[in-house]
């Protein structure tokens, strides 16, 4: 399976999800006019992926400064999609990391956590 | 014309008014007009948490407009989507608030006048419940957004959304929102 890649613009983050080594990423800010069709792409690479994979465990960085509320749907959609795997014995660690004077990243991603329960998901701070 | 395009500029830098825009509004200006806005902000030494909420209303509002706004230009007759409306930002005592209006079918007034008021009864916790559980939601798809826009900003903003909807013209009606930060 390929690489899936996408340069970051304006208003969609840098998007570099590496299948050889099981290491998703993404950075960046994202309120694209319409983020289902933005990422729909990347949702269908993921499900091929996830229904392709040997029992190795994934590691997604997730580095978003900010994110409009329907991009917001779209992460819950990929961290749901995540739990389903680590509920099929994948072990996946999500790694939220924000700016330490971030407060609304942090609880963005604090969010996320109590939403989920079968991945790790860490919440990192990024030191200035 | 000299004077009175000087009275207006400085009748809109009496009321505190940063920033206004009316007329056909797109993704792209949206992100020209956001940068201008945050770097004004940040050299105003506005704390980092403010210039986050203040962009993040901004977005959902300037979406707002270019995903139901009733009078646009589609993207087949244009380069890019097109949606006619109206986007104040300014600031009045030490708050920053961020207005915008434009015309809604009327077949949209019941639905949006139903989701704000139930948003304007909830209280910080409920907001929080009701933006995850919508967020789980399967979205129609007749819909753009995600239906999590009025929610995101009723949590972001210091003071309840005050919206209006006007009397029906035309088959249309004006609809107005300001939240204050």
């Amino acid at each position: 399976m390929d690489i899936f890649t996408r340069e970051q613009t304006k208003s969609t983050p840098w998007i570099h999800f590496d299948p050889q080594n099981n290491y998703l990423q993404i950075k960046g800010e994202s309120y694209p006019e319409n983020s289902a069709s933005f990422y729909a792409p990347m949702m269908e690479w993921l499900e091929e992926y996830l229904n392709n994979l040997s029992n190795s465990g994934i590691r997604v960085d997730v580095e978003l400064v900010y994110f409009n509320s329907s991009s917001s749907k779209v992460f819950m959609n990929l961290f749901d999609r995540l739990e389903e795997a680590a509920s099929n014995g994948i072990h996946i660690e999500i790694n939220w990391m924000y700016h330490e004077d971030n407060d609304t990243a942090l609880e963005c991603g604090e969010e996320f956590q109590e939403d989920l329960e079968k991945v790790e998901f860490n919440l990192l701070p990024i030191q200035e | 014309m000299q004077k009175e395009i000087q009275n207006f500029y400085h009748q809109l830098q009496e009321k505190g008014i940063i920033f206004s825009f009316s007329g056909p509004i797109s993704q792209s200006l949206l992100e020209g007009i956001g940068q201008t806005l945050k770097q004004k902000m940040s050299l105003e030494e506005t704390s980092t948490n403010v210039v986050h909420k203040v962009f993040s209303i901004f977005v959902e509002l300037m979406q707002n407009i270019i995903n139901y706004s009733a009078q646009r230009i589609t993207a087949q007759e244009a380069d890019e989507e097109l949606s006619y409306g109206v986007l104040i930002v300014g600031k009045e005592n030490d708050h920053f608030y961020i207005i915008s209006g434009n015309y809604i079918q009327e077949n949209q007034k019941d639905p949006l006048q139903e989701k704000l008021a139930k948003i304007k009864s909830m209280d910080r916790d409920e907001l929080k419940q009701f933006y995850k559980q919508q967020r789980r939601l399967q979205s129609d798809d007749a819909s753009k957004g995600a239906g999590l826009g009025f929610i995101e900003m009723a949590r972001k903003a210091t003071y309840p959304i005050e919206y209006e909807i006007d009397s029906i013209e035309n088959g249309y009606r004006f609809f107005v929102v300001k939240t204050i930060i």
